[in-house]
C-alpha cells in the first residue's frame, strides 16, 4: 500500500512539476519564410540584443490558426515572413497590436499595409506573381513559351499546367485577386475557367506548383517569382515569365501578437527586422523578395518590380473577409468544377 | 486502508495549503514559491489566495476538505466512514473542476452574472502543482474509500488504478475529444445550432458518389473508406504472404525479409512519397527509362489515388505482417493435420480450421491498414493530386486562407466516425475473445511447408514487393547524398553538414539547422516511452487480471484513442488544452501526454498479449502468500513481461519520433519535433536536408531499439531458456 | 523445527458462488477441523476448485459466510488471509531461484531477509530438497518442483494449506510417492490441508476425510471407509470404487436394519436411516461370489470371464440385470465363459440406497 502510494505521489508530482512557463527574456517567434532566412534572422537578433529567440517555422495558415485557437493565451510574441493575408486577416480580427515602430523608411506598399491594418502588421518584402515553365520539357512537348496570362488558356496547356487551390493557399487567392482586378471579376473567372481545363492539378500548397515544374512534374506553373528564382538559382531548367498584362503581388508581414507576454522585445525585433542592413541579408540564404526598406539592396537575381508591370493592388479590399468567401465560392462553382 | 486515506489527505492539505495552485512562471523545480514567493498572487496556493487575494471560490473546496478530514477523524465505523468519504471526495473534485472551467483567465466563463462578485471578474490561470496534487489527492481518498466498501475486492490498489486510468483517459481523450464535437455544433456565429451541423454532416461536399455516376471526383469521405478499404485489403494479403514465407517456407534470406519489413515502420512520414515521385513521377527516374526504351509516355498517374496507395502499401504492409506472423504462427500444424486425419478435403480444413483459427488475426491486420490508410496525413499531402481524402481536408480546412474550424471539426466528426464504425464492426464480428486467439500458443516449432503452388504464389506476390522496398529506400539514402536528387546528382555531404554541423571553436556547438529539433524529439520521446510503457501495460494488467463492473466500457474508451486520427488529435488538443484550468500548450508535457495516449492502445494490446501468456496461478501463487497486488504486479508480473515492455517502450519511442500529424499543431519555439522540421523542409522543396534528417532519425531509432534490445532483452533471453517460450515475442509483435 | 503451525479450522456458511448465470457452487456447508486433511472429491466442473479458491480469498463469495479459525474472513483478499496454496501447475515463479520461491512470502511478509532465508532453507530440508536452493525452477525434475511449491506453501505456517490437484501433473509412479510425502508433513506439522482431486484412489489413500460433490453442491462426506460401505446414493457408491446398481423390493425396516429382496434372494443388511417406499442396492464386484459348484444363489450366465494376476473378472447376465465381479480368491478356478454359475451376495459387499 505504502508503495502505491508512492508510485502515485510520484506521477502526481511529475505531472504538477512540468507545466513550467517560459521565463522573462525569450523571444517567441514564429516564423512563415524558409527555414535559414529564420533561422538568419532570429540567430542575427539573438547575437545584436543578447536576447534568446525561440522560433518555430510554421506555415501562415498554421501560424493564423494557432494565433486564433491561443487568442485568450497567446504564446507567441513575434510573427515574422510569410504572405500578408493572414497577417491582415489577424490584424482585422484584432488578433495583433501596433508594436509602434517608424515606417517612414518604407516603401509605399509596406508603409500602407501599416496603414490599412491600423498598424496590425507591417510589410518586410514584396514578391511579385508570375509564370513559370520548365525549358527541357517545354521543348520536349513542343509546346510555345508563355508569355502573357492570357496564353495560357492555349488548348495546346491541356494537363502541363499546376497551379494552386485558392481555398487552402494564399498564393493561389493572391493569383485569383489579381485577375479580378487585372481583368474585371467576370473576366477573371471566364480566364481561369478557360486555364483550369489545362490545369492538372490544384495543389494544395502555393509552392508545390513550381516545385513540380522545377522537376518537370509539371510544364508550367503559376506562383511568386522569388520562389522560382530560387529554384532555378539551384539548378532547374525553370524559366520565369513575368506576365506582360502585369501582375498582382505579395507582402511579407511582421506581426506582434496581440497580448504578447514580450511586447518590449516583440517591438524591437520589428524594429530590427526593418532595418535596411538587416533586410539586405536575405540574400545570404537566397531568398530574392523585394525588402521594404527602400535604403536596403536588392539582390541582382531579384525580379526588378520597377521593370514589371504591377497592378496597384487593394490589399484593403481583397484582404477582407467577405469579399475573399465571395470569391472563393464563386471560384468553386466555376472554376473548380470546370476542371477535370 | 486507513493509513493510506491518511497518506492521501496530508497530501491533498500539502497541495491546497503550501503547493502553489496556479502554474508558476519561474517553474515549480526553482521553488522560489516556497519563499520569496510564498504568499504572492502567483504562487500562493489555494488556501492563501482565497484568504489574502479574494478567491472566494475556494472556499467550498476546503470546506469539503474539512468534511473530508472530520469525517476521517470522527466516524468509527468502516463502511459508514468510507461512503462518507466517497460522497465528499467527489464533491471535492466536481468543486475543483467547476471553479476552474467557471472562472476563466478574463472572468467568469459560465454563469456571468451570478459568479462576477469577489475577484471572479480579474479572473485565473491555468491548473499548477497545488491543483493537480489535490485533485490527485481527492482522486484516491475517492477510490481507496470505494475500495473500502468492497469494490474491487477491496482492492486499494486495484480501484486506484482503475480510477487513475479512467481520470487520465476522461482528461486527455474525451475532454479534448469532446471539444472537437462541440465545435462541430457551433454556427459561424458561435451560437449552436444541430440543424446547420447535420446539413454540414450530410453535404454532398463530403459525400459526393459523382465519381460513380461518371463525374470528376467523390467526396473526400467516400474517397478515403476507398483507399482504406483496399489499402486494408493489400496490406493484409501482402503481410500474410510474408508472414506464410518468413514462417513455412526455408526462404535464405529470412533476416533480410525482417529488416524490410520493419524499415517502414520507422521511417518518418513524407519519405516514402518524395521517392516515389522521384522514381516514378512524370520526370521520375524509371519513367524516363520507360520513356526511352519502350516510349511510355511520361504521364502523371502517380498523383491521386494511385500514387497514395502504392505509398500506403509500402507504409502499412510491415504492420500487417508483425500481426500476421503471430497468427500464421498460431495455427498450429497439428491442428491442421488433425483436420486431414479426420479425412476433411483441403478446403474443408481451410474452412473449418485454419480460416476461423486465422480470422481474428486478419480482421486485426486488416482494421489496422484501414485506420491507418484513413487517418494517414503524409502521403495524401505529397501524392494526392486531386484526391482528396479527410485526414488533408481537416488539415487545410484549419491551416487554409480560408480557415474554418468549424468544418474541420464536421470533418473530423466524420473521420472518427468511420473509424470507430471500422473497429466496432471487428469487435462486434470477431466477439470479446479476440485477443485470446490471436496470441495462440505454436505447440511445435515446426510448421508444415506449404503446399508449393501457394509457396510460390507467396514468393511472387512477396518478393518483387520486398525488392521494390529496398529499391525505394536505396534511392532515400542515394537522395541524400546528391545534390540535387533527380536534377543534380553530384555526391555531397552539404545537407548534412547543413543539418548536423558541429563546431568546436570555445566547446561544442551544436551549429546544424537540426539540432534542435533533434534533441527535442529525443527528449520527448524518451520520456514517452516509459509513461506510455507504464499506462498501457497497467491497463492491460487490469483488463486481463481483474474483474470489475463496466470493464467492457472500460477497455473500448482505452482503446478508443487508437481510432482518433493524429489531426484530429492535435486540433483537439489545442483547442481543449490551451486555456485555464488545464493549460499545455506550448509546453513539452503536451508532446509528451499526446503521445501517451495516442500510443497507449498499443502497450495495452502488447501487455493484453503478453499477459495472457503469463499463467494466472502465478498471481494467484503471489496472492495467496501474502503479497498484495502492486507486489505482485512489481515482483512477478512486470518481471515476466520484458518482451511485452520492449516492445511498447520501442513502439511508442518510434511513434513520438515519427508521427507528425498530432504534433504539427503542437509544436512550439522551444519544443519543435523532427517531423514538422521536416515538413517544412520539404515544403519549401528541400528533399535534401529532409531526407538527410529522416536517415539520421532512422538510424537513431534502429540504434535506440538496438540499445532496448541490449537491455531489456538480455534477461528476455535468459528467461526463455527457463520458460521455453520462445515465440513470445513474435507474439507480442503481433499485438 | 521451527517451522510451527498454527492450524485453523475452516468452516461454510450457506456460500453460494455465481459466476453470472452459471451457478458454481449451490448454498454450502462445509466443516472442517482443525488438523485435519479433508479431500474435495467430484467429477470435473462439480466445483471444487471454486471452493477452494474461495476458501484461499482467490473468489468472493456471493453469498454466505466464510469462516477461517473462527474469524469471519469473507470480505479480507487472498493476501489478508493465512491461508497458502499448492497449484496444479506449481506456479513456481520462473525468474526466481528456488530459494527466493520458497522465501518469497516472508519477505513480502516483512520477515528479515537472513530469517526469510533460514526458514526456506529448513523448508527445502524438510520436502528432501536441501541443497537445491540456487537452482531455477526449470532446472529441477517435475516431482522437485512439486516439492517446492508444497514447502513454499508451508513456511508460511498457514492456517490452511489447500492443495489443487496437486499430483495431476506427475507421472503415476511419482504420484504416489508425492502423495504419501504430502500426508506425511500434513501430519507431522499438525496441518490442516483441503486437497482437492478427482482420483477416488489418491483421495482415499491421503485423507481423514472425504467430501464428494457433485453438481454444485456435497453428494456425502465422510471417512473413506464410511463412503465406501455406506454411500448414500447411486452416484456416491459408482464413484467410490466401482458398484453394481441394481433394483431391489424392500421388505421391511427392522430395528437399525432394512430387509430386502433382490433376484429372488432376501437380504438384510444395517441401515439407520429413515424409512422409505422405493431403494436400489449396491453391489460391490467383491461382493459377489461365483460359483460353479454351487446349487443354490441366484442363476447367472458368465457372458465373460478373465484371469488378471491378482484377480478374476466376470460379466454376468442375471434376473437383476447385468453384474460386474470380482474375484479376488486367486485359488479358485476360474468359471469360463459361456457356461452358466451360481452367484452369492456377501453382505459385507452391498449396500442399501434409498429413494425419496
Ligand atoms: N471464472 C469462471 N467463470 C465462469 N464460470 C466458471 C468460472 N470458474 C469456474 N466456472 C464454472 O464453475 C463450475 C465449477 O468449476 P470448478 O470449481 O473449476 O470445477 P472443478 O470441480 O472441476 O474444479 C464449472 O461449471 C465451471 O464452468
Ligand atoms: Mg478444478
Amino acid at each position: 500500500m505504502k508503495n502505491a502510494l508512492l508510485g502515485g505521489l510520484a506521477a502526481v508530482g511529475l505531472l504538477a512539476a512540468l507545466p513550467a512557463t517560459a521565463s522573462a527574456e525569450e523571444l517567441n517567434m514564429v516564423c512563415g519564410a524558409e527555414q535559414d532566412w529564420c533561422e538568419l534572422m532570429a540567430r542575427g537578433f539573438e547575437e545584436e540584443t543578447g536576447n534568446e529567440v525561440l522560433m518555430v517555422r510554421k506555415s501562415t495558415g498554421e501560424t493564423l490558426a494557432q494565433v486564433r485557437a491561443e487568442a485568450s493565451n497567446p504564446k507567441i510574441d513575434v510573427w515574422w515572413g510569410g504572405t500578408g493575408d493572414p497577417h491582415l486577416i489577424a490584424a482585422f480580427e484584432g488578433l495583433t497590436q501596433d508594436p509602434g515602430v517608424d515606417t517612414s523608411e518604407l516603401l509605399g506598399w509596406a508603409s500602407n499595409m501599416h496603414k490599412i491594418s491600423n498598424g496590425g502588421t507591417v510589410g518586410i518584402y514584396a514578391g511579385a506573381l508570375g509564370i513559370a515553365y520548365n525549358s527541357e520539357v517545354l521543348e520536349e512537348r513542343g509546346l510555345p513559351a508563355p508569355a502573357c496570362w492570357k496564353d495560357l488558356t492555349n488548348p495546346a496547356y491541356a494537363g502541363e499546367i499546376q497551379v494552386a487551390n485558392p481555398n487552402s493557399s494564399g498564393t493561389a487567392y493572391t493569383e485569383l485577386a489579381t485577375f479580378v482586378q487585372l481583368f474585371g471579376e467576370d473576366e477573371a473567372y471566364r480566364l481561369l475557367t478557360e486555364i483550369g481545363k489545362n490545369v492538372n492539378q490544384y495543389t494544395k500548397s502555393g509552392s508545390a506548383p513550381s516545385k513540380a515544374a522545377a522537376r518537370g512534374e509539371t510544364t508550367i506553373s503559376i506562383g511568386f517569382m522569388h520562389d522560382m528564382v530560387k529554384l532555378a538559382g539551384s539548378g532547374f531548367p525553370l524559366k520565369i515569365v513575368a506576365p506582360c498584362e502585369g501582375t498582382g503581388y505579395e507582402v511579407g508581414a511582421v506581426s506582434v501578437i496581440k497580448g504578447a507576454k514580450h511586447p518590449e522585445l516583440a517591438k524591437q525585433f520589428v524594429e530590427y527586422a526593418l532595418r535596411p542592413d538587416v533586410q539586405s541579408r536575405s540574400v545570404e540564404v537566397k531568398s530574392f523578395q523585394v525588402p521594404s526598406n527602400s535604403k536596403a539592396s536588392v539582390a541582382p537575381e531579384s525580379p526588378d518590380l520597377a521593370s514589371i508591370k504591377l497592378i496597384d493592388y487593394d490589399f484593403a479590399t481583397y484582404g477582407e473577409r467577405s469579399t475573399r468567401e465571395r470569391l472563393l465560392k464563386r471560384w468553386n462553382e466555376e472554376v473548380k468544377n470546370a476542371s477535370h | 486502508m486507513r493509513k493510506t486515506i491518511a497518506l492521501w489527505l496530508a497530501a491533498g492539505i500539502v497541495g491546497f495549503c503550501i503547493f502553489p495552485w496556479y502554474s508558476v512562471d519561474s517553474g515549480f523545480w526553482s521553488f522560489s514559491w516556497l519563499f520569496s514567493e510564498f504568499l504572492s498572487e502567483d504562487a500562493a496556493p489555494a488556501l492563501f489566495q482565497a484568504l489574502l487575494y479574494g478567491r472566494w471560490w475556494f472556499v467550498p473546496l476546503a470546506l469539503a476538505f474539512v468534511g473530508i478530514a472530520l469525517s476521517f477523524a470522527v466516524l468509527k465505523d468502516e463502511r459508514t466512514r468510507a461512503k462518507a468519504l466517497v460522497i465528499l471526495s467527489i464533491t471535492g473534485i466536481v468543486l475543483l473542476f467547476a471553479q476552474g472551467f467557471a472562472i476563466g483567465r478574463t472572468g467568469p466563463e459560465l454563469f456571468n452574472d451570478a459568479l462576477n462578485f469577489g475577484s471572479a471578474a480579474s479572473g485565473q490561470i491555468g491548473f499548477g502543482a497545488g491543483a493537480m496534487l489535490t485533485a490527485g489527492a481527492l482522486l484516491f481518498i475517492l477510490t481507496t474509500s470505494i475500495s473500502g466498501l468492497g469494490q474491487g475486492r477491496g482492492d486499494a490498489f486495484i480501484v486506484g488504478s482503475i480510477g487513475l486510468i479512467i481520470a487520465l483517459v476522461v482528461t486527455f481523450v474525451f475532454y479534448p475529444v469532446s471539444q472537437i464535437l462541440i465545435r462541430a455544433f457551433e454556427a459561424s456565429d458561435g451560437s449552436f445550432d444541430i440543424t446547420a451541423f447535420f446539413t454540414r454532416f450530410f453535404s454532398s461536399d463530403i459525400w459526393s458518389l459523382a465519381c460513380l455516376a461518371g463525374g470528376k471526383t467523390c467526396g473526400p469521405a467516400w474517397n478515403s473508406v476507398f483507399l482504406a478499404v483496399l489499402t486494408g485489403a493489400g496490406t493484409t494479403l501482402l503481410g500474410l504472404a510474408f508472414a506464410l514465407i518468413a514462417t513455412k517456407t526455408a526462404f535464405p534470406a529470412k533476416k533480410l525479409l525482417r529488416v524490410l519489413t520493419i524499415i517502414p515502420i520507422i521511417t518518418p512520414p513524407f519519405v516514402i512519397g518524395l521517392a516515389l515521385i522521384l522514381m516514378f513521377g512524370r520526370a521520375g527516374v524509371v519513367t524516363d527509362v520507360l520513356h526511352e526504351m519502350f516510349d511510355i509516355s511520361k504521364s502523371r498517374w502517380l498523383y491521386g489515388f494511385s500514387g497514395i496507395y502504392l505509398a500506403q502499401l509500402l507504409s502499412f504492409t510491415p504492420i500487417a505482417f508483425l500481426v500476421l506472423i503471430g497468427v500464421v504462427e498460431g495455427v498450429s500444424p497439428s491442428m491442421e493435420e488433425a483436420s486431414q486425419t479426420l479425412n476433411a478435403t483441403q478446403w474443408q480444413t481451410f474452412k473449418n480450421v485454419t480460416w476461423p483459427l486465422m480470422r481474428p488475426g486478419l480482421a486485426n491486420a486488416f482494421l489496422l491498414g484501414f485506420i491507418e490508410s484513413i487517418a494517414d496525413f503524409g502521403n495524401p499531402l505529397v501524392l494526392g493530386g486531386n484526391y482528396n481524402v479527410l485526414s488533408t481536408e481537416i488539415y487545410f480546412a484549419i491551416v487554409g486562407a480560408v480557415a474554418d474550424p468549424s468544418r474541420a471539426a464536421v470533418l473530423a466528426v466524420v473521420l472518427l466516425m468511420l473509424t470507430l464504425s471500422a473497429f466496432i464492426a471487428q469487435r462486434l464480428w470477431l466477439g470479446k475473445k479476440s485477443y485470446a486467439t490471436v496470441t495462440g500458443k505454436a505447440d511445435s516449432g515446426q510448421h508444415s511447408p506449404l503446399n508449393p503452388a501457394l509457396k510460390w504464389a507467396c514468393y511472387g506476390f512477396a518478393l518483387p514487393w520486398a525488392a521494390f522496398t529496398a529499391v525505394v529506400y536505396s534511392m532515400i539514402v542515394f537522395g541524400s547524398f546528391v545534390k540535387l536528387w533527380g536534377y543534380d546528382n553530384t555526391f555531397t555531404l552539404d545537407h548534412y553538414i547543413r543539418a548536423f554541423s558541429v563546431s568546436f571553436n570555445n566547446g561544442i556547438r551544436w551549429t546544424g539547422v537540426a539540432w534542435d529539433s533533434y534533441f527535442t524529439t529525443l527528449t520527448i520521446s524518451t520520456m514517452a516511452a516509459p509513461l506510455t510503457a507504464v499506462v498501457g501495460l497497467l491497463t492491460a494488467y487490469l483488463l486481463v487480471r481483474q474483474k470489475f463492473a463496466g470493464k467492457n466500457m472500460f477497455e473500448f474508451s482505452t482503446m478508443l484513442s487508437f481510432a482518433i486520427p493524429g489531426t484530429v488529435i492535435g486540433v483537439a488538443y489545442i483547442m481543449a488544452f490551451n486555456t485555464p484550468p488545464i493549460e499545455l500548450t506550448g509546453t513539452s508535457i503536451i508532446l509528451i501526454i499526446v503521445f501517451v495516449f495516442r500510443n497507449m492502445p498499443v502497450g495495452v494490446r502488447g501487455g493484453i498479449a503478453a499477459m495472457s501468456q503469463l499463467d494466472k496461478s502465478l498471481d494467484e501463487a503471489s496472492i495467496t502468500l501474502g503479497a498484495n497486488s502492486f507486489t505482485t504486479v512489481r515482483k512477478v508480473i512486470l518481471p515476466l513481461m520484458g518482451p511485452a515492455i520492449l516492445a511498447a517502450l520501442a513502439y511508442s519511442f518510434v511513434r513520438a519520433i515519427t508521427s507528425v500529424s498530432a504534433v504539427i499543431f503542437l509544436v512550439s519555439a522551444r519544443h519543435n519535433m523532427a517531423t514538422s522540421f521536416i515538413v517544412g523542409r520539404v515544403e519549401h522543396g528541400e528533399y535534401g536536408i529532409a531526407i538527410a534528417y529522416s536517415s539520421v532519425l532512422i538510424i537513431t531509432m534502429l540504434v535506440a531499439i538496438l540499445l532496448l534490445q541490449v537491455v531489456i532483452g538480455q534477461r528476455k533471453l535468459r528467461r526463455q531458456n527457463r520458460l521455453q517460450t520462445s515465440n513470445k515475442n513474435k507474439e507480442l509483435a503481433s499485438a | 523445527m521451527s517451522i510451527m503451525q498454527k492450524a485453523g479450522s475452516v468452516q461454510f456458511r450457506d456460500v453460494v458462488k455465481k459466476y453470472g448465470s452459471v451457478t458454481a457452487l449451490k448454498p454450502l456447508n462445509l466443516d472442517i477441523q482443525q488438523g485435519e486433511l479433508v479431500t474435495l472429491l467430484g467429477p470435473s466442473g462439480c466445483g471444487k476448485t471454486t471452493t477452494l479458491r474461495l476458501i484461499a480469498g482467490l473468489e468472493a463469495a456471493t453469498e454466505g459466510t466464510i469462516y477461517i479459525g473462527g474469524k469471519d474472513v469473507t470480505h479480507l483478499t487472498a493476501t489478508y488471509r493465512n491461508v497458502s496454496m499448492v497449484f496444479q501447475s506449481y506456479a513456481l515463479f520462473p525468474h526466481m531461484s528456488v530459494v527466493d520461491n520458497v522465501s518469497y512470502g516472508l519477505r513480502v511478509n516483512k520477515v528479515p531477509a537472513k530469517e526469510a532465508k533460514a526458514k526456506a532453507e529448513e523448508g527445502l530440508a524438510m520436502v528432501g530438497l536441501a541443497g537445491y536452493g540456487e537452482r531455477l525452477p526449470s532446472e529441477l525434475s517435475g516431482g522437485q518442483q512439486q516439492r517446492v511449491a508444497v514447502a513454499r506453501a508451508v513456511v508460511l505456517e498457514p492456517e490452511v494449506l489447500l492443495l489443487d490437484e496437486p499430483l495431476s501433473n506427475l507421472d503415476a509412479k511419482l504420484r504416489r510417492h508425492v502423495r504419501e510425502e504430502i500426508r506425511e508433513i500434513q501430519q507431522k506439522l499438525g496441518l490442516t490441508a483441503v486437497y482437492v482431486t478427482h482420483d477416488q484412489e489418491e483421495a482415499m489413500a491421503v485423507s481423514d476425510r472425504i467430501i464428494v460433490m457433485n453438481k454444485a453442491e456435497i453428494a456425502q462426506s465422510g471417512t473413506p471407509r464410511e463412503l465406501y460401505n455406506q454411500p448414500n446414493s447411486a452416484f456416491i457408491a459408482d464413484f467410490i470404487g466401482d458398484a453394481n446398481v441394481v433394483d431391489c423390493e424392500i421388505v421391511g425396516f427392522g430395528e437399525g436394519t432394512v430387509s430386502l429382496n433382490v433376484g429372488g434372494a432376501t437380504v438384510v443388511l444395517p441401515y439407520s436411516g429413515p424409512t422409505c417406499q422405493h431403494g436400489k442396492l449396491a453391489i460391490r464386484p467383491e461382493g459377489i461370489s461365483v460359483s460353479q459348484s454351487a446349487t443354490n444363489g441366484i442363476a447367472a450366465g458368465v457372458s465373460y470371464a478373465a484371469y488378471l494376476g491378482n484377480q478374476i473378472q466376470y460379466s454376468l447376465n442375471t434376473g437383476m440385470g447385468k453384474l460386474f465381479a470380482i474375484d479376488h480368491n486367486l485359488s479358485a478356478t476360474v468359471v469360463p465363459t459361456g457356461t452358466e454359475a451360481f452367484i452369492h451376495l456377501k453382505e459385507e459387499g452391498l449396500a442399501f440406497l434409498p429413494e425419496a
